[in-house]
C-alpha cells in the first residue's frame, strides 16, 4: 500500500494470510453475530404478530448476515471491516432494546 | 489474489466466491443430489420394495381399506388411510391404538418415527390383503441424509448442513455479483477450450434455474431458520422458545378431539362420502381419510384434500368432517387463511417440499436439482482446471502438483462421481441383501458408505485423469444396470410398468438408464480430453506467441478471462 493512502492501516492488514484470516473470521462469526442481533431486534421491532416476526425475523436476518460477510471482503482496511460490523451490531442491540417491551421505551 | 494489495470491489467479491463455494461444496453437492433425489422419495421407496409393484388400484381402495381396518385395527382409536394416488400404487394404513395421556403427550418429540401404540401396514388397495414388504431404508434414508447426514447427531448434523447452505447462500449471491453479463452468459458456451469452457459450463447451469437455486437454498436455510437463527424465538418467547413451534402448528387445525360415547355403531358407507369428496375436490380429489372412533356411535369420518405428500403437508389442505354412522356433513372448516410473511414462508417451503400434486412441476424441481449439482460439481473442477500447471506440450507434466491442489482433485472425484457410485450401490444392495437379513435396512446404509469410502481410496491410489474415468464408468454401468436388475429380482420390469401406466416405477427405471447413459458421455468426455496446448503462455523463449501455429485459439486463449479466477 502505497504511503500516500487515504486509509489508516494496522499492521496486521500487510501480512496477506493474516489479513485473509481475520477477514474470514470475521466474516464467519463476525456476520454470525451481526446476523443474531438482527434477529432479535427484528422479532421485537417489527409491527407483526409473534410468529409471523420471528419468521420474517429469521428470513432477514439471512439477508444480513449475506450483507456483512460481502462488507467484510470488500472494505479496503480491516479496520473498516470491523468498524462496519461494530456499527451493525450496535445499531441492531439498540432498536431492540429500544424496541423490547421492557426497553427504554 | 491478495488482500493487503489494493483490489477491486468485483476481485474480492470473487474471491469469496471461489472459496465459500469450495470450501463446503463437497458437502453441497452431497446435500444438493440427495435432495433432488428427495423430490422423489416415495418412487424410490416404491422402487425399493418390489412386493409392492405389482399391486394395482381398481377404484374400491377405501371401502377394501375400512374392512381390512376393522378386521386388523378393531378397537384402535383412529384410523388413518392414505389413498393411491399419482405417487403410490398402493393403501398405507395406520392405526392408533387408546393411550394413557403421559404417552400422548410424548408423541410429538419422536418426528413421527416410533410413536407408542402405533401400527403401519401397506394394502394391496384391490384385494385388501397386507404386504409384507420386504425392510428397507428407502428413498427416506437419503431424504434425511440431505439435512441431517448419518451417524451423528441430529442437531450436529442440521447444524452442519445449515451452515453449509449458507456459505451456498453466499455463494450463489456473490456469484450473481461478479456476472456483469448474466444473460450473455447464458446463450454462451465455448466447448473443447479448457477452462472458458468449464466456466461457460458452470454460468449455464447456475444461470439456467438460479430462481430455483436461489429459492431451494433460502427455503433449506429457512427450514432450518429457528435453529438457525434461535435468537429471533428466544427475544420472541423469552419464557418458552418450544411455545413458538406450538403456536405455528397450532394455527392450521385445532379442532378438540371428539370424545368417544361408548356406545358400539357400525360405520356407514364410504361411497357417497368419498363423492361428495370429489364433487368439492374435482382436480385434487380425496387424499387420506381419517376415522376417529370407529365402531363408537361417536365416530367421526375425516376426507382431507389429495396432495402430492398428504404427510408432509400440514396445514393447507382442505377437510371435510362427517358424522361416522350417519354419515351426515359436520363441518368443512376451509384451509387457513395465512397472513403475508406466513404466506411467502408456505410458498418457499411448498416448493422445497415439493408439494405438488402433479407431476410437471416435480420433475421440474427435479431437473432444476441436477442443474444445481452440476453448477455445483463444475465449479469444484473448475477450481481445480483454472489452476492447473499449463501444460508445454500433450505430455503430462513431470513437476509435481502442489499438495492442496492435489487434496482438491481426490475429493472432487470422491464427492462427484465416487457419491454417484455410492447411491447406486445402495439400489444394488436393496436388491442384492437377502430378504430375510436382520437389520436389512442398515446394510443398505452401510453398502452406501462403504462404496463411498472405497471410491475415496480409489481416487487417491489412481492418477487423477483414469481415477475420473474408471469411477464414472463404474458409476455409469451400476445406474444403466438397474432397470436389468429390477427385472431380475422381482421388481415390474419396464415392459410391464410402461404397459400396465405404472409411472412410479418406470420413472426410476428410465431416469436410472437416463442417469447411466449421461455418466457414460461425461467419462467420454474425459477420456477424449487431451490438456490443450496454451502456445501463448507455454511457448518458451525460443519460440515466441506471436509465432505460434494456431493463431486464431491463442488470441483465444490470452483474451482476459471475464472473472479473475485465479486468487
Amino acid at each position: 500500500m502505497k504511503p500516500d493512502t487515504p486509509y489508516s492501516t494496522c499492521f496486521a492488514d500487510h501480512r496477506p494470510s493474516l489479513n485473509i484470516t481475520l477477514r474470514s473470521v470475521m466474516a464467519v462469526f463476525g456476520g454470525y453475530g451481526v446476523a443474531a442481533l438482527a434477529a432479535a431486534a427484528f422479532t421485537v421491532g417489527l409491527p407483526l404478530p409473534r410468529t409471523d416476526a420471528v419468521m420474517a425475523a429469521i428470513m432477514l436476518a439471512f439477508l444480513v448476515y449475506t450483507v456483512a460477510v460481502i462488507w467484510v471482503f470488500a472494505t479496503a482496511t480491516l479496520l473498516r471491516s470491523a468498524a462496519g460490523l461494530a456499527i451493525g451490531a450496535g445499531a441492531f442491540a439498540a432498536w431492540q432494546w429500544l424496541a423490547a417491551p421492557g426497553g427504554a421505551a | 489474489m491478495r488482500f493487503d494489495k489494493p483490489r477491486t470491489f468485483r476481485q474480492s467479491i470473487s474471491w469469496v466466491h471461489t472459496w465459500a463455494g469450495l470450501l463446503l461444496g463437497w458437502l453441497l453437492f452431497a446435500v444438493f443430489v440427495t435432495g433432488t433425489l428427495s423430490f422423489f422419495r416415495n418412487e424410490i421407496t416404491l422402487w425399493m420394495q418390489p412386493e409392492l409393484h405389482r399391486a394395482h388400484d381398481d377404484g374400491h381402495a377405501a371401502a377394501n381399506a375400512l374392512r381390512t381396518l376393522e378386521r386388523v385395527g378393531s378397537g384402535a382409536q383412529q384410523w388413518t388411510i392414505s389413498l393411491p394416488g399419482p405417487r403410490s400404487n398402493v393403501v398405507n394404513l395406520s392405526w392408533r391404538e387408546a393411550q394413557p395421556e403421559q404417552a400422548q403427550g410424548s408423541q410429538s418429540r419422536g418426528g413421527g418415527r416410533q410413536q407408542p401404540g402405533l401400527h403401519r401396514a401397506v394394502m394391496d388397495p384391490a384385494t385388501g390383503e397386507l404386504i409384507e414388504a420386504r425392510q428397507t431404508a428407502g428413498g427416506n434414508f437419503l431424504y434425511r441424509f440431505h439435512f441431517e447426514l448419518y451417524g451423528m447427531d441430529r442437531a450436529w448434523g442440521r447444524w452442519i448442513v445449515g451452515i453449509a447452505t449458507m456459505f451456498m447462500f453466499v455463494a450463489l449471491i456473490t456469484g450473481v455479483i461478479v456476472h456483469r453479463q448474466i444473460f450473455r452468459d447464458f446463450f454462451t458456451f465455448r466447448p473443447a477450450k479448457g477452462k472458458r469452457s468449464w466456466l461457460d459450463a458452470h454460468n449455464a447451469s447456475g444461470v439456467l434455474s438460479l430462481p430455483f437455486h436461489l429459492v431451494i437454498t433460502f427455503s433449506g436455510l429457512m427450514l432450518l431458520g429457528s435453529m438457525l437463527m434461535p435468537t429471533a424465538v428466544s427475544s420472541a418467547y423469552p419464557e418458552d422458545s418450544a411455545a413458538y413451534g406450538r403456536e405455528l402448528r397450532g394455527l392450521g387445525n385445532a379442532a378438540p378431539a371428539p370424545r368417544a360415547t361408548g356406545e358400539a355403531a357400525p360405520l356407514t358407507a364410504i361411497a357417497p362420502l368419498l363423492a361428495e369428496g370429489e364433487r368439492r375436490w374435482p382436480d385434487a380429489g380425496v387424499g387420506s381419510i381419517v376415522v376417529t372412533h370407529p365402531g363408537d356411535a361417536g365416530a367421526i369420518i375425516e376426507l382431507r384434500q389429495a396432495r402430492g405428500d398428504s404427510l408432509a403437508n400440514r396445514a393447507a389442505t382442505e377437510r371435510l368432517l362427517f358424522n361416522g354412522v350417519s354419515g351426515k356433513l359436520l363441518d368443512a372448516p376451509p384451509a387457513a387463511e395465512p397472513s403475508t410473511v406466513r404466506a411467502i414462508q408456505n410458498v418457499l417451503s411448498a416448493v422445497h417440499l415439493g408439494r405438488f400434486a402433479s407431476p410437471l412441476p416435480r420433475w421440474l424441481l427435479f431437473l432444476s436439482g441436477v442443474l444445481g449439482s452440476l453448477m455445483v460439481a463444475s465449479g469444484l473442477v473448475l477450481w481445480v482446471v483454472s489452476r492447473a500447471k499449463d501444460a508445454p506440450s500433450a505430455e503430462p507434466s513431470l513437476a509435481p502438483i502442489p499438495r492442496g491442489h492435489r487434496l482438491v482433485q481426490v475429493l472432487n472425484i470422491a464427492a462427484v462421481a465416487g457419491l454417484m457410485i455410492a447411491i447406486a450401490a445402495y439400489f444394488w444392495a436393496n436388491r442384492l441383501v437377502p430378504v430375510e437379513q436382520a437389520e436389512r435396512n442398515l446394510w443398505e446404509i452401510r453398502t452406501f458408505f462403504s462404496a463411498w469410502g472405497l471410491t475415496l481410496i480409489h481416487a487417491l491410489l489412481r492418477r487423477h485423469k483414469r481415477a475420473w474415468i474408471e469411477q464414472l464408468v463404474a458409476a455409469g454401468a451400476l445406474f444403466a444396470a438397474l432397470p436389468l436388475l429390477n427385472t431380475f429380482s422381482g421388481g415390474a420390469h419396464l415392459g410391464h410398468s410402461l404397459a400396465s401406466g405404472q409411472w412410479q416405477v418406470a420413472g426410476f427405471d428410465l431416469t436410472a438408464l437416463a442417469c447411466g447413459l449421461l455418466l457414460f458421455f461425461a467419462a467420454r468426455g474425459v477420456i477424449r480430453h487431451v490438456p490443450r496446448v496454451r502456445p501463448g503462455k507455454a511457448a518458451p523463449a525460443a519460440r515466441p506467441a506471436t509465432r505460434s501455429p494456431r493463431p486464431a485459439e491463442a488470441t483465444a486463449a490470452q483474451a482476459p478471462l471475464p472473472l479473475p479466477l485465479r486468487c
